[in-house]
């Protein structure tokens, strides 16, 4: 058993806490997990890709390869494009549909591609996926930071490994008690988007 | 359950039915790479930690500060942190010097001596590398160095477990040999997340004692009497020289180098992170390769002699230059084995970050058949723009490099930069600074471009942390040759874009013991350099001292004094009143100067005019000056 998991994000999105929530859901059922990160030279602002590796069995890099990634989680829009290269054929993909654009979009030389444009491209490539709010589930939560969580709740809804109870036990266990319920609420709410899609 | 904290980082965790008893004396660790390195120097006793900060390597250092029996600093550059870990092994203490591959750079002097001198006490170099300069100025190999030109033993991890292994076997080398050891972790060794074994401390108590050997610890152009009158360079040299013999046959011992057998009659060598891709290429194969493991240079001629008997090619993996590959092949026409050796000399490309993809296409190049195991990218028909890093939003940076941005282009000047989160003004939109090379290269270049003859009023711009590192024999330079130029020295009280270490201007170390902060000001008031200090909250005060210092006819300095935002909200620090800024349509004429000049991220624009993200909005009002016409409030 291996699975692999690549989250692409924004600086700030809470990336690295959503990807070591998973790699302590896996640690706990005796798995071995592997995993790292590339944040540039930035504090805020700048790409973020996470990578985990999951497997019953010993993991040598830590890179997802091309075509490796069982499930491919964007925070951001262009950030899941950027790296759909890592998805396997028959991989899933869960995009979170609010964009951060970037500097050269915002001074209008770049050009921010629609949604529309980016769903169309993932529907010929025959990838199979979801396509969320979840940074406007977020904010009618509580807060935006909250995003992450919501995409957490999805992809334990999408997947078979992660169990969205489990999930909920390590925030129980962990986080600061004032976020404890938001949380919570985000990761229900995620799950919710997926399997409710047609009333969401 | 528990109700501690929820860490990211350096826990605990036992995978189910792996309870540890109170006597069992290790335990499985999910930590960060750079943990597990310090981690194994804790394990090995270690007595002295300094370094300076900078990624990959930064944690490795702070792992420490929970660990009290171990002196560690932040030293104010890299080659200070070396020097002292020296004075520490001088008294036969365990020590550790901690740096990226810039920071080896600038220790290389030091190093030059502290390898003919050999050490005391173990001592080991931690010199990071970051292939693909994912998060550098640059992107290099420190092996050639250390190795290479110091002819130092050098190890070169896979993972972080091996990491640790290493640190621990190079404490004890390094004291059985007398040589420094050193440590090559690349960024994907340093920055990876796994389970790590960890051990007991091993507690030396030994005395710190110092025995004078001026003939060893003088490093001087003296006559040695007692090697028949020869110079004490060349002695010395000697000494290091017959030590390879020594350090030849340990490598040949060592668990870091392996053997694995496998089909076919080409031969992977896996260099550190090298081999964890050539696994990989072979778990996507799904059969047994050829490989040789390595983690040592010097390399070990025997395993790699018996590899190459079995093979009639050999392609080398290894983060970055082709050093093992020229030696292999060294190695090998020196015992008349006619072997092929490709790598990253030609064969491989030679420049940017390994990658398992790049180990199937070199099989694949040399047998069609691994074609087939190379991923078909997806004809994907939208491209991605490109997302240029910038100042966070409410930085205070960007209200000075909008500021200096207005005068410069004034005063037709040219802005020098330095290494540190201000860089960011020199992509767009700011395009401010038009030279950024190493730690404190701004103020000489800067004062070059003044003496040039370009007759071009010249701003040097340069963080706190990087004028304390190397910016000051830059300015006293300028100031004993009557230089013209302004420096401009952004000072946010930390060194934010490694992770918020301090520095000597900070008032408390990284043990936590409140200290002198150095003043900035009364260095360069000391130097009889007018210096004025403003808030760069402020543009107009911003402004009015810049167009002042441009005016000096000699070398001036501004301070500019604002705490880094992210800094001081992770102290619980507010610096700015919340309240609603928004654009008053009315007035807003889609000038685009807020976008196209001052660029905050929480600035947009529909089109036709700007608008505000109340989401990322952080109230830190700069923009309300941007704006000439008002629109903004």
């Amino acid at each position: 058993m291996k699975l692999n998991i690549l989250i692409a994000g924004v600086g700030g999105q809470g990336n690295l806490f959503a990807s070591a929530l998973l790699a302590r859901s896996a640690i706990q059922r005796g798995f071995q997990v592997l995993a790292t990160e590339t944040i540039g030279a930035a504090q805020r602002g700048g790409s973020v890709v996470s990578h985990l590796r999951i497997a019953d069995h010993v993991l040598y890099s830590s890179l997802i390869p091309d075509g490796g990634a069982d499930y491919l989680i964007g925070f951001e829009p262009v950030e899941l494009l950027r790296h759909i290269r890592k998805l396997k054929p028959d991989g899933v993909y869960i995009l979170n549909t609010h964009p951060v654009l970037t500097i050269g979009c915002t001074m209008g030389v770049d050009r921010y591609p629609t949604l529309d444009e980016i769903t169309d491209s993932l529907e010929k490539m025959n990838l199979r996926g979801h396509v969320i709010q979840a940074t406007q589930a977020a904010n009618e939560i509580s807060s935006p930071m909250l995003m992450n969580m919501v995409m957490l709740g999805a992809l334990c809804a999408v997947s078979d490994f992660f169990d969205l109870e489990e999930i909920k036990a390590l925030i129980t266990q962990g986080s600061r008690k004032a976020l404890v319920q938001a949380n919570l609420e985000a990761l229900e709410e995620g799950a919710w988007l997926i399997l409710q899609p047609a009333e969401a | 359950m528990s109700d501690r904290p929820f860490l990211l980082v350096g826990e605990t965790i036992l995978p189910e039915g792996g309870e540890t008893s109170a006597e069992s004396t290790s335990e499985l660790r999910f930590v960060m790479g750079n943990e597990a390195i310090a981690r194994g120097a804790l394990e090995s006793g270690v007595r002295v930690v300094a370094g300076y900060p900078g990624t990959p390597a930064s944690e490795i250092l702070t792992s420490f500060v929970s660990y009290p029996q171990v002196y560690v600093e932040w030293s104010t550059n890299e080659t200070v942190a070396l020097e002292l870990t020296q004075g520490a092994s001088l008294c036969n203490q365990r020590s550790m010097a901690v740096m990226k591959h810039n920071g080896t750079n600038i220790v290389t002097d030091f190093l030059m001596h502290l390898n003919f001198t050999g050490v005391r006490g173990g001592l080991v170099l931690i010199s990071a590398d970051d292939p693909g300069g994912n998060s550098s100025q640059n992107e290099e190999d420190t092996r050639i160095l250390t190795h290479s030109y110091a002819h130092l033993p050098v190890f070169d991890p896979c993972s972080s477990q091996e990491a640790k292994d290493m640190v621990r076997a190079a404490f004890e080398l390094s004291e059985s040999t007398e040589l420094c050891f050193v440590l090559r972790p690349v960024m994907r060794v340093c920055h990876s997340r796994t389970m790590v074994v960890f051990e007991q401390p091993l507690e030396l108590n030994r005395p710190a004692e110092f025995i004078n050997d001026r003939s060893r610890f003088v490093m001087s152009a003296v006559v040695e009497k007692s090697a028949g009158g020869q110079m004490r360079p060349v002695v010395r040299h000697r000494w290091l020289n017959q030590k390879q013999v020594e350090l030849q046959a340990l490598v040949e011992t060592l668990p870091f180098n392996e053997i694995e057998l496998g089909e076919g009659g080409i031969g992977l060598v896996g260099c550190g992170i090298g081999y964890t891709y050539c696994k990989e290429a072979e778990d996507l194969i799904g059969r047994k390769l050829p490989i040789l493991k390595l983690g040592t240079l010097p390399l070990p001629r025997a395993k790699l002699l018996a590899f190459a008997e079995r093979v009639d090619t050999l392609v080398v993996f290894e983060e970055t230059e082709p050093v093992v590959e020229r030696l292999v092949k060294e190695m090998l026409f020196d015992a008349g084995k006619q072997v092929r050796v490709l790598g990253r000399s030609a064969f491989l490309p030679s420049e940017g970050e390994l990658n398992d993809g790049i180990v199937l296409q070199a099989l694949a190049r040399l047998d069609p058949t691994y074609e087939k195991f190379i991923p078909k990218p997806f004809p994907f028909s939208v491209n991605a723009p490109t997302r240029t890093r910038t100042q966070c939003v409410g930085c205070s940076h960007r209200g000075l490099l909008h500021a200096l941005k207005l005068v410069a282009r004034k005063t037709k000047a040219v802005v020098t930069g330095d290494i540190g989160c201000y860089d960011a003004g020199s992509f767009p939109p700011m395009e401010l600074q038009s030279t950024i090379y190493c730690m404190g290269a701004s103020i000489p270049m800067g004062n070059g471009i003044a003496v040039s003859g370009l007759g071009q009023p010249v701003f040097a711009i340069i963080g706190d942390s990087t004028f304390f590192h190397s910016g000051l024999p830059g300015l006293i330079n300028a100031v004993h040759n009557n230089a013209r130029l302004v420096v401009v020295i952004a000072d946010n009280g930390t060194t934010a874009m490694t992770g918020f270490q301090p520095h000597p201007g900070s008032a408390e170390n990284v043990r936590g013991e409140q200290v002198r902060a150095t003043s900035i000001e009364k260095i360069v008031a000391a130097l009889d350099i007018p210096v004025q200090t403003i808030n760069p909250y402020d543009i107009e005060e911003t402004i009015a001292a810049l167009n002042k210092a441009v005016q000096h006819p000699g070398v001036s300095v501004v301070v500019a004094s604002a705490p880094c935002l992210l800094y001081a909200r992770g102290r619980g620090e507010e610096l700015f009143t919340e309240h609603t800024v928004s654009v008053d349509p009315e007035q807003c004429n889609g000038c685009r100067v807020c976008i196209d000049f001052f660029g905050c991220p929480a600035i947009l624009f529909d089109g036709d005019k700007a608008s505000i993200d109340q989401l990322t909005c952080v109230s830190c009002n700069l923009c309300l000056d941007v704006c000439r016409r008002g629109a903004i409030s």
